[in-house]
């Protein structure tokens, strides 16, 4: 399982290999951007902010982060203004 | 799913299983997940066979990461540095608020499982029929991290009928 093979054109020599990438970034860039949503409202940035640089509405960053990220800071939203 | 005539430890196993798949991130129940959850719940045939194979649950876990930091390897990410930047925040656990499904291999095994348990004339379906189901698929997930521990299906096999006729004798 360490050795790389790849073909001329730079993409992984096997198919499989290839969509078992795509299924392992999709998975890690989940978590990247949990960790990172979490890193921005631990600094004190809010929804909004947060929101405007991923490029979303606010409404689909609290969604899908603030329940998971109220839970594990309860109470103190640190600097928190705006939303 | 159908669950009918799965025993308690399988039902117990499958339920092990999404706990297990949450925790790695999985955004469906793989095959790999199921093995997870049958050393997990660690009880009946299934998994005595494993751990007497010296398959262990954190060892089986470090392959699927394994396989998870390799496939990203392919296509020039370092996981171990993803995470490294990411910082304390960063975990692969899937949301309590989102819901996964099983994932084609994971109900194929099933089905192959049920096959097995009518194939081996028995009644009920446990934790060794699952297992089989999963080595059924020698191109799924859980078979490659048997193989990748050094386990073929072969083995496996021989141990969960060793193990059965010394439950039934």
């Amino acid at each position: 399982m360490n050795e790389k093979t790849r073909t001329t054109v730079g993409g992984p020599e096997d198919p499989r290999e290839g969509l078992e990438a795509v299924v392992a970034l999709r998975r890690t860039l989940e978590a990247l951007e949990a960790a990172q949503v979490e890193n921005a409202f631990i600094a004190g940035w809010s929804w909004a902010r947060i929101a405007e640089v991923l490029g979303v509405s606010k409404q689909a960053v609290h969604k899908k982060h603030a329940k998971r990220i109220r839970a594990r800071y309860p109470g103190e939203p640190p600097e928190r203004k705006g939303s | 799913m159908i669950f009918t005539r799965f025993t308690d430890r399988t039902r117990a196993c499958v339920e092990a299983a999404f706990d297990e798949a949450r925790m790695l991130g999985h955004d469906s129940l793989g095959d790999e997940d199921l093995l997870l959850g049958i050393l997990r719940a660690d009880e009946g045939i299934g998994a005595e066979a494993l751990s007497s194979l010296g398959v262990t649950l954190e060892g089986t876990r470090e392959q699927s990461e394994e396989m998870l930091s390799y496939a990203l390897s392919s296509i020039g990410i370092s996981f171990e540095e993803v995470r490294r930047e990411a910082g304390d925040a960063f975990e692969m656990r899937i949301p309590d608020n989102r819901r996964i499904p099983f994932s084609p291999r994971a109900k194929k095994a099933l089905i192959e499982a049920r096959k097995e348990m009518r194939r081996m004339g028995d009644n009920y379906l446990g934790t060794e029929h699952v297992l089989l189901g999963i080595l059924g698929n020698a191109d799924g997930i859980g078979a490659r991290i048997l193989a990748g521990m050094g386990v073929t299906p072969e083995a496996l096999e021989e141990r969960l009928f060793e193990l059965r006729g010394r439950a039934a004798g």
